[in-house]
């Protein structure tokens, strides 16, 4: 499948990505400069020591200088500098591993939204005005109505609390993370809060474009034909039906990775959204820029898997 | 015969019906709509009475236990300061449609006359706009509103511009494709034929035809932006304390959860009727103005 305008295709998305990064990291990095005040200023040092300290950052030197350094580092050695709050700590290798995490969290969340999301739509459109419909379709406006973090917040006091009182602990649900790529008991309840508004929406189009799809003709003839119900949603129905549902990826993968920024948060998952959080709390803009480029980088990649991917699912399409 | 004729006559033709009656007629026939419509003049009614009068002030600390639970004294409990919930609650709807309506007025009015000149005059200048509508697309919308709040620090106002600046293009875009279709059209033609000036077109003959996906399109608009608002203020980045906002008093309330859950629920349960009824106002609208649907 690999053809050759797909691997031009690639490469011209991948040398967008770059630019993005880098247009993205240029104005965060001269937004934040121009901000009064730094992590520096929260820690008292006297004269001597504050002037020291801005000499080792470099923040003495004019700003062009600053920006071609960082620019410099960050595209010729993959350097983002120290934090700024912790001395001597290297963002670089620390982003890396958040973008890791990030990006595991936000594939299972994406797992739960297509998987969730198409099931519901699915069900809903086989039995439309129905109860089972009624119920689905209440819940997939519910669902999206309600903001992530109070969705985090119901879970976490459902399976952190009361579920743990009612079964006398027998099922608990530990918040955090532990170990470098976290395990299956603790990824799965964050990402199924950050996929669960997205699911709806997923539902709420499969269900309309599945009502369409299933009175065209071909289905009709499928069914002529004697074919199992099963075969006729899943391999006639359901294809066409996911094309529009396709189309709205792109925008769920950045909503997925950007609601990830108060999931992780609130569920103390090392990815680069709780970092954010904190680097900004902090005002350790070192870490502020880098986590806002990593992001930028990572956004561009994953909008990247998605537009493939539609080549290979809808055979219309062509790089 | 002649009566029973002009009785047939009066049953079968009703009155000439506009659009906007029509649609309103087609809204209040949709009960989800309907609901949601109530539940939101409500909601105006409580913020308007907070600015005024709530149960008890809404900064006022120690009016009961901390984390104590709902009473007759307060009817939905005090949050971890001895604040009463229910106060903080009405005057957190303030906020909320502030945000929410505020920042489609802004949206309205940059969206709206960009979108109109990019579709009506097409050329280089539809081309900037695109391209400027895809960029803005690529980028992460929430992340970027939260770096603009905090570069310009929070307030009501700083929050809804940096709202709108990340979804400015929705509005553009839905506007440019609408006048791109209307330009073609015969009226259009004719109102430039008889020499009318190109914003006498625009604003008079292609803007009022394109009214109603634009209705529907701000009408969604503003959970959107009334859930931003939440997630800033959830992470202790939007309206500045003591100023409740439905978003901070979660984040207060999800740190308490095991000792005090109507903390978190009060505002959290606020939050999404609001966001469900606009949603059922927008499903609702969207049907009632879009002909093609008609039943």
């Amino acid at each position: 499948m690999l053809t050759r305008g797909l691997a031009i295709y690639i490469t011209q998305r991948l040398v967008l990505i770059v630019f993005t990064v880098f247009a993205v990291s240029s104005v965060v990095f001269l937004a934040i400069h121009q901000l009064p005040g730094d992590a520096l200023f929260n820690e008292h040092l006297h004269g001597n020591e504050y002037q020291q300290k801005l000499h080792y950052y470099g923040l003495d030197r004019p700003l062009y200088q600053q920006y071609l350094s960082f620019l410099g580092n960050l595209f010729f050695r993959g350097d983002l500098g120290e934090s700024l709050v912790l001395k001597g700590v290297k963002i670089m290798p620390v982003v890396l591993r958040e973008f890791q995490v990030s990006s595991e969290v936000g594939f299972v969340a994406l797992l739960f939204t297509v998987g969730l999301g198409m099931i519901f739509g699915v069900v809903a459109a086989m039995r439309q005005n129905t109860w089972i419909d009624y119920v689905l379709s209440t819940t997939s406006v519910i669902g999206y109505s309600m903001p992530n973090f109070v969705i985090a917040a119901f879970l976490i006091l459902l399976f952190g609390f009361w579920l743990a009182n009612a079964t006398g602990g027998a099922f608990y649900y530990q918040l955090g993370w532990t170990g470098r790529y976290g395990t299956i008991g603790e990824i799965w309840l964050p990402a199924f809060a950050l996929g669960f508004p997205y699911a709806s929406i997923v539902a709420r189009l499969t269900r309309a474009s599945m009502l369409e799809v299933i009175r065209q003709d071909y289905v009709r003839t499928a069914r002529a034909k004697g074919l199992r119900e099963q075969v006729i949603i899943i391999r006639h129905a359901l294809r066409n039906a996911l094309i529009p549902v396709i189309t709205i990826l792109a925008p769920l993968v950045i909503g997925i990775l950007t609601g990830g920024v108060v999931i992780e948060y609130k569920f103390g998952i090392p990815g680069l959204g709780k970092e954010f959080v904190q680097s900004i709390l902090n005002k350790d803009y070192n870490i502020v820029i880098g986590v806002f480029t990593a992001y930028a980088a990572l956004i561009g990649l994953a909008n990247l898997l998605v537009d493939v991917a539609y080549a290979f699912i809808d055979p219309r399409i062509r790089y | 015969m002649a009566t029973a004729s002009a009785v047939i006559q009066q049953e079968v033709i009703r009155p000439q019906a506009s659009l906007w009656s029509d649609a309103w007629r087609r809204l209040r026939r949709n009960r989800l709509a309907l609901v949601g419509t109530i539940y939101l003049s409500f909601l105006v009614v409580v913020a308007i009475i907070s600015v005024f009068w709530t149960p008890y002030r809404w900064e006022e600390v120690g009016v009961a236990v901390p984390y104590s639970g709902p009473s007759h004294a307060n009817l939905l409990g005090a949050d971890n300061l001895g604040r009463d919930i229910l106060s903080r609650l009405m005057a957190g709807a303030q906020v909320s449609l502030i945000v929410g309506i505020g920042t489609q007025i802004v949206v309205l009015a940059v969206g709206v006359p960009i979108g109109l000149a990019a579709g009506y005059f097409r050329g280089w200048l539809d081309s900037v706009v695109s391209l400027l509508i895809s960029i803005f697309y690529g980028i992460p919308d929430l992340l970027v509103a939260l770096i603009l709040v905090f570069l310009l620090g929070p307030s009501l106002t700083n929050i809804i511009l940096a709202i709108a600046l990340t979804r400015w293009m929705d509005m553009a875009r839905l506007v440019r494709g609408q006048t791109l279709a209307l330009r073609e059209r015969e009226f259009v033609e004719a109102g430039r034929a008889a020499g009318a000036k190109p914003a006498k077109i625009l604003f008079g003959h292609i803007l009022p035809n394109a009214l109603g996906p634009i209705i529907v399109q701000a009408t969604f608009g503003i959970p959107s932006a009334i859930l931003f608002e939440a997630f800033l203020s959830f992470l202790g980045l939007g309206v500045p304390p003591p100023r409740p906002s439905w978003g901070s008093m979660a984040a207060d309330g999800i740190a308490a959860y095991q000792i005090a859950p109507h903390f978190v629920l009060a505002p959290a349960i606020a939050l999404s009727l609001t966001l469900m009824a606009f949603n059922f106002l927008g499903d609702g609208l969207r049907d009632a103005l879009d002909p093609r649907l008609k039943r």
